[in-house]
C-alpha cells in the first residue's frame, strides 16, 4: 500500500528523472521500509520522503540536461534558434486526445469571437478611408474629418504616399501622418469627464505651443467658461465638439488657424517614418511623372506654355525644373497653367520664381519661417525670362504651394492671374495629436506678411482676370498676345 | 533556468562521494552508509540522492557499474557506483577545503583540540 503511495508520489518528478531512476527510488523506498520497521521509524520515513519530494522535484524541473545547454550554445553560436523537446518520451493516446479537443475548442472559441467583433465593425460603405497618407497640417486631416477624397484641398504624398500626379506639400518638418486605417470607433463623446479631458489637452497644447502666450491664457480661460458654464454640455458627437471648441478657440484668439479637428479614424500615437522603398518608389514615380511637369510648349506668337500639376520635392526634380524653365528660355511671354496643381514644396516655388526676377525676391510663406530658400536665387545664369510678361492660369482648385505663387508673384506685380479664385488653403497650423480621434492645429511661428495684413486662408488668390477655369487659357493667350504687339 | 553545478561541492553530493570513496555502492548502501557517518543527521531520500547521482555521473566523478545482487538485501538486482579517479581528486581538494576552514576556525578559537 505504502509503496503504491510512493509510486503515485514519483510521477511528480519529470518523466527524464523517472525513467532513469524511479525503479531505484522505488526500490530504495521498499529497502527503507522493510528495514525501518515500528511506528516512529515509519513516521520518520514519510516525513523523510515528503521532505525530500518537496527539496527535490522543483529541482528537478529546474534542472537543466548538459546534452540541452552544450547544444544550444552551439546553435546560438551558428546564429540560428534552437528548440528542444524537453520530455522525451512520446505522447500518450489519452493527451494526444486531450490536445486534439482542446484544440478544437479553442478553435471554435476564436471563430465565435471573431464573428462577434466582426459585428462591431461599422459596414465599409460607413467608413470613410482617406485616400492617401495626408499632409501634416491641419487642413489635410479634413480627409479623415469627412471631405471628399481627391479634394484638392488633400495636397498630400510627400515621400509617404506615393502619387506624383496627386502631389505633394511639405510644408511641415513636424507632422503627422494619417494612415488608412479600417477601424472606425463611436462618434459619441461618452461623457463630461471626456470633453473635460480634450479641453484640457487643448488648452496644455495651446500653452506649450501657440505662438502668442497672451493670447494662449485667454483662450484658456474662454474655453474653460464655456465648460463651466454647461455650454458644451448638449455636444455628444466628435465632429460637433471639435468644431465647438474650433469657434470658441477663434472667438478670443482671432486665429482662423487655429483648428480642433476630429477623426473618426484612430490617430496614429507615432509618427511613421518613411521607409527607405517608399521614399525610393515616390522619386522612381516622380520621375517617370516628368516631375508634374505635364507640358512645356512653346504656343503661336511664341508665347511660352507650362502646365504645372505640382511643386515637386526639389531633390528629385530640381534637374526637370531647370530644364523645362531652360525650354522656355527663348519665349516672349509665358504662361503658367496651375490650374491642376496642388500644392507641393515651397522650395520648389522658389526654384521656379528665380527665374521670373533679375535680383532675390523674398517669396512669402505663412506656414514657415523664412529660411535660405525663401529667397530667389535671381538672377540665374543664361535667363532671358525675367523681364517676359507672365501669365499664371489659376482654378477652384488651384491649392496651397500654388496659391503661394500666385500670390507672392501677383504682390509682387509680376504676374497676371487669369481665371478662377483658387482654393484659399494655407495651412497655417502645426498638427498636434489630442488623443486617439482628436487633434488641433496650432500655428506655432508667425511669419510676417510683407505684402499685406491677410494671406489666402479659407479666401483664396483672387484673379486679375476673372474668367472660367475653362476659358483662362484662351483669355491669357489674348492677353499676351495683345501685349506682345503693343511691343 | 538555472545549471546545477558542483561549485561549490553540495554536502549531498560530497558525503556521497566519501561513501563510494570506501567501497562500491548501490543507492540504498549509499543512503544509509551516509546516514552511518552523519550520526543520522543526514538521511538522503530518493529524490536528493538519486539527483546527486545523476549530476555527479553526468560530471564523471562517479560511474555506473553492471547490476548486481546484494546478498544481504535479498535477490533484487541493483545498481552500483563506482568513484572515479575525478571524484577522488575532487572530494580530496573538497576535505583540504574544509580543513583549511578548520585551521582557521582554530586559529580563531571557534573550535579546540588538536585533531586536524
Amino acid at each position: 500500500m505504502s509503496e503504491k503511495i510512493y509510486a503515485c508520489l514519483l510521477r511528480l518528478f519529470p518523466s527524464h528523472f523517472r525513467e532513469s531512476y524511479g525503479d531505484q527510488a522505488l526500490q530504495l523506498f521498499r529497502d527503507r521500509a522493510r528495514n525501518e520497521k515500528g511506528f516512529f521509524a515509519h513516521l520518520r520515513l514519510w516525513l523523510d520522503l515528503l521532505a525530500d519530494l518537496a527539496i527535490s522535484v522543483p529541482r528537478q524541473y529546474l534542472y537543466v540536461r548538459p546534452a540541452f545547454t552544450g547544444a544550444a550554445a552551439q546553435d546560438r553560436m551558428q546564429g540560428a534558434p534552437a528548440f528542444f523537446v524537453l520530455v522525451d518520451k512520446s505522447p500518450g493516446a489519452a493527451s494526444l486526445i486531450f490536445g486534439c479537443a482542446f484544440s478544437m475548442i479553442a478553435l471554435s472559441f476564436f471563430s465565435i469571437l471573431l464573428i462577434h467583433a466582426g459585428n462591431n465593425r461599422p459596414s465599409s460603405a460607413s467608413i470613410h478611408q482617406p485616400e492617401h497618407a495626408t499632409d501634416s497640417r491641419v487642413s489635410a486631416l479634413g480627409q479623415a474629418t469627412g471631405q471628399p477624397p481627391g479634394d484638392a484641398n488633400d495636397v498630400i504624398a510627400n515621400a509617404h504616399g506615393v502619387n506624383p500626379g496627386e502631389v505633394m506639400h511639405n510644408y511641415s518638418q513636424s507632422t503627422s501622418l494619417l494612415p488608412r486605417l479600417p477601424v472606425a470607433l463611436p462618434r459619441q463623446l461618452q461623457d463630461a469627464a471626456q470633453r473635460k479631458r480634450l479641453i484640457n489637452a487643448v488648452i496644455d497644447n495651446l500653452n506649450k505651443h501657440y505662438v502668442d502666450p497672451d493670447a494662449a491664457r485667454k483662450t484658456a480661460v474662454a474655453l474653460l467658461t464655456h465648460e463651466k458654464n454647461g455650454d458644451d454640455d448638449q455636444v455628444t458627437n466628435g465632429e460637433a465638439f471639435a468644431n465647438l471648441l474650433t469657434k470658441q478657440i477663434r472667438e478670443v484668439s482671432h486665429d482662423m488657424h487655429l483648428e480642433v479637428v476630429y477623426s473618426q479614424a484612430p490617430l496614429p500615437n507615432l509618427l511613421p517614418e518613411p521607409a527607405a522603398e517608399n521614399l525610393a518608389r515616390y522619386r522612381k514615380a516622380l520621375e517617370h511623372d516628368n516631375c508634374t511637369f505635364e507640358k512645356v510648349e512653346i504656343l503661336t506668337h511664341n508665347i511660352g506654355y507650362l502646365k504645372l500639376n505640382a511643386f515637386p520635392d526639389p531633390r528629385v526634380c530640381h534637374a526637370t525644373a531647370t530644364a523645362a524653365m531652360a525650354s522656355l528660355n527663348p519665349a516672349d511671354a509665358i504662361i503658367f497653367d496651375l490650374r491642376d496643381n496642388r500644392g507641393g514644396y515651397s522650395s520648389m516655388v522658389s526654384q521656379i520664381a528665380a527665374y521670373l526676377f533679375d535680383h532675390p525676391e523674398y517669396m512669402y510663406d505663412p506656414r514657415e519661417s523664412p529660411t535660405q530658400q525663401s529667397w530667389t536665387r535671381s538672377p540665374v545664369a543664361g535667363n532671358r525670362l525675367a523681364d517676359k510678361p507672365i501669365y499664371v492660369l489659376t482654378s477652384h482648385s488651384t491649392v496651397s504651394a500654388a496659391e503661394q505663387f500666385c500670390y507672392d508673384l501677383k504682390m509682387l506685380k509680376r504676374v497676371t492671374v487669369v481665371g478662377e479664385t483658387t482654393r484659399g488653403s494655407a495651412h497655417a497650423g502645426v498638427f498636434h495629436r489630442l488623443d486617439d480621434h482628436f487633434g488641433m492645429g496650432i500655428p506655432e511661428t508667425k511669419v510676417i506678411n510683407p505684402f499685406s495684413k491677410t494671406d489666402w486662408e479659407g479666401v483664396g488668390v483672387e484673379p486679375d482676370v476673372k474668367v472660367n477655369a475653362a476659358e483662362a487659357l484662351e483669355t491669357a493667350e489674348k492677353l499676351a498676345e495683345s501685349r506682345l504687339q503693343k511691343k | 533556468m538555472p545549471k546545477r553545478k558542483l561549485d561549490p561541492l553540495p554536502s549531498a553530493a560530497f558525503q556521497i562521494l566519501l561513501v563510494l570513496a570506501g567501497e562500491d555502492l548501490h543507492g540504498y548502501g549509499i543512503m544509509r552508509q551516509v546516514a552511518e557517518q552523519t550520526d543520522s543527521r543526514m538521511r538522503l531520500g530518493p529524490g536528493t540522492l538519486y539527483s546527486s547521482i545523476q549530476t555527479l555521473l553526468e560530471a564523471k566523478l562517479i560511474e555506473e557499474l553492471d547490476q548486481r545482487e546484494d546478498a544481504k538485501l535479498g535477490q533484487e538486482r541493483r545498481r552500483y557506483y563506482r568513484l572515479t579517479s575525478a571524484g577522488r581528486k575532487l572530494a580530496r581538494s573538497e576535505a583540504e577545503r574544509l580543513a583549511d576552514l578548520l585551521r582557521v576556525a582554530r586559529t580563531r578559537k571557534i573550535l579546540r583540540g588538536d585533531y586536524v
